[in-house]
């Protein structure tokens, strides 16, 4: 590559550098702001701590806000890889009557929009009371991890010979023991990659979060959607910009996790 | 044995079949009823008719419809673009991979909220468009009163927000693309376009059709952001078809209109992947 090519390839970076780096650095700085300096617009903070001491104490808003949003991650997470690593197992390996079929119902769950089913579980979780509880709303979530998690452990699964079974089976091997000793170990990285976007998922989800819960199972992005006055009060944007802030933090850990495979030019595989 | 291991299916189906087709169900239901209303009568198809002459619905259908069509005609070929230009080992492409990659990772209520603090008219990017907007067209950024900034300005967050899913498709794709194909065609002296259009494009059709897919669900049910920057506003001008059922449904609880634009928008969605995928595909299916 000639100098000037790579000068300009340097200049391109530079600008997309900064770009994609202002919103966070501004968060950040904003969140460590007090209000008259946000509203001044200044771009670097006065180190006022009050938004975070507000975030991590405070009245404990924020704070049950964080540890509903823990809860109902990893508790949606959790039964979505139980629920769909069967079920993948059964999409790859068995052809059955209407399997296509059956595997096409489950990704339109993933394509409809939340506002469709948002109606019905409205009425539907006030009957069964489990409308503002993590119950409800990891349940509600169920209807996009789901398909998600039986699509990803499937492109994998498929990269796995049947034949490491077949001889699973000939050394007399139960289909629970074919789990745990062969399956399970060569699935480790497609059930991370499940985890992690079933994980984020709930952790980012927003539009059940509000119409499902009100106060005691209320999660960050809902929380978020409160606090910039679109429903209730006026705009707090210190608290918000800190909460805000942490709602990133799972993504910059798994940037941080995946950067020796971004070094080496990285070959996803198949997706 | 051949029919042995079915029962693994139970526990998803019988799940899925709760969150994803009872709901289905209760919306018909309410499609031919006026519950909430002074008397609860059984009204047919009345909702589902009312819907088509609603001009809010319409224009609500179409600019969603605009947006997306807008946003992958932009997401795609920058992705790939940008793919091209930071492929390879090295550190710098390391580092821009990771920063192109790191607004996707964020929550969208986080992005509308960073855009929200951007845009205001002392934030870096409202000092920014309002200067580049004066010296163009001599006229100020103005999010709140101007319906095509509003228009613009969320085309420029999705692209902030998504390019980087694109960007990383097409990474993985180049990446394990067959270099055979390209050394022949460069030693036949072809030229860089014919080389992209004959040699690397076949191969990267399979990856872009899966993004396109990803990227039109998404944007076909699109909310958060917008909801947050500019609450639909000024006037209808961003009012995309889930903030208008949300303010019918949730708010205003006229559940037998809005649950007939729920299913008719779903609908809408599920006919629009569906083409995208037999169109690609040419009829093969996404399971093998």
């Amino acid at each position: 590559m000639s100098v000037t090519s790579k000068a300009v390839k340097v200049v391109i970076a530079l600008i997309i550098a900064i770009i994609f780096f202002t919103p966070l650095y501004f968060t950040f700085s904003v969140s460590l702001s007090s209000k008259a300096r946000i509203n001044e617009g200044a771009l670097v903070p006065d180190f006022y701590t009050g938004s975070w001491v507000e975030i991590t104490g405070g009245f404990g808003y924020w704070r049950t806000g964080i540890v509903n949003s823990l809860i109902v991650s990893t508790a949606a997470m959790g039964i979505s890889i139980l629920v769909a690593l069967p079920a993948a197992y059964v999409f790859t390996r068995y052809r059955f009557l209407g399997d296509k079929h059956l595997f096409f119902w489950f990704l339109t769950n993933r394509m409809a929009p939340p506002v469709v089913f948002s109606i019905p579980y409205l009425m539907i979780w006030r009957g069964l009371n489990i409308w503002d509880t993590h119950y409800g709303l990891v349940l509600a979530y169920m209807v996009f991890e789901i398909p998600v998690t039986i699509w990803i452990i499937a492109s994998f699964l498929t990269s796995i010979p049947k034949e490491i079974e077949e001889a699973a089976y000939i050394d007399g091997y139960s289909t629970a023991m074919l789990f745990r000793k062969i399956i399970l170990p060569l699935l480790r990285p497609a059930i991370g990659v499940a985890m992690f976007f079933a994980w984020v998922f709930a952790w980012s989800e927003m539009f059940f979060a509000s119409v499902l819960t009100s106060s005691v199972a209320k999660t960050v992005p809902a929380q978020l959607l409160t606090a910039l006055g679109k429903v209730g009060w006026g705009v707090e944007y210190g608290p918000a910009a800190a909460a805000g802030f942490v709602s990133v933090i799972p993504g910059l850990a798994l940037l941080y996790w995946i950067r020796r495979y971004l070094l080496k030019g990285f070959a996803l595989g198949r997706l | 044995m051949k029919f042995g291991k079915l029962w693994l299916l139970l526990p998803a189906v019988i799940l899925t079949a709760f969150v994803g087709i009872f709901p289905i169900f209760a919306l018909l239901n309410y499609v031919v009823q006026t519950p909430f209303e002074i008397e609860n009568r059984f009204v047919g198809l009345e909702n589902l008719a009312k819907l088509f002459k609603d001009y809010r619905f319409t224009d609500a259908v179409l600019r969603t419809i605009v947006f997306a069509a807008l946003s992958l005609l932009i997401q795609i070929p920058l992705g790939l673009g940008l793919a091209y230009l930071f492929r390879g080992a090295g550190k710098l492409n390391a580092i821009m991979s990771s920063v192109i990659i790191l607004p996707t990772l964020f929550p969208p209520v986080t992005i509308g909220m960073m855009w929200l603090l951007l845009t205001r008219t002392n934030g870096p990017f409202g000092i920014t468009f309002n200067f580049l907007l004066n010296s163009i067209f001599g006229e100020p950024y103005d999010l709140y009163k101007n319906a095509i900034h509003a228009f613009a300005t969320i085309i420029l967050m999705d692209m902030w927000h998504w390019t980087g899913l694109t960007f990383l498709v097409s990474l993985a794709a180049l990446t394990s693309m067959d270099e055979t194909y390209i050394l022949s065609a460069r030693s036949e002296g072809a030229t860089r376009w014919q080389i992209f259009r004959y040699a690397e494009f076949p191969q990267l059709l399979y990856p872009l059709l899966f993004i396109t897919l990803l990227r039109l669900i998404d944007s076909l049910k699109i909310f958060d952001e917008v909801f947050i920057l500019t609450g639909g506003g000024p006037g209808l001008s961003t009012e995309f078809v889930t903030q208008y059922i949300r303010t019918i449904g949730i708010e205003q609880w006229i559940f037998g209109f809005s649950s007939a634009m729920s299913l008719v928008y779903l609908y809408i969605v599920l006919i629009l992947s569906w083409l995208l995928i037999v169109g690609f595909t040419r009829g093969r299916g996404i399971l093998e």
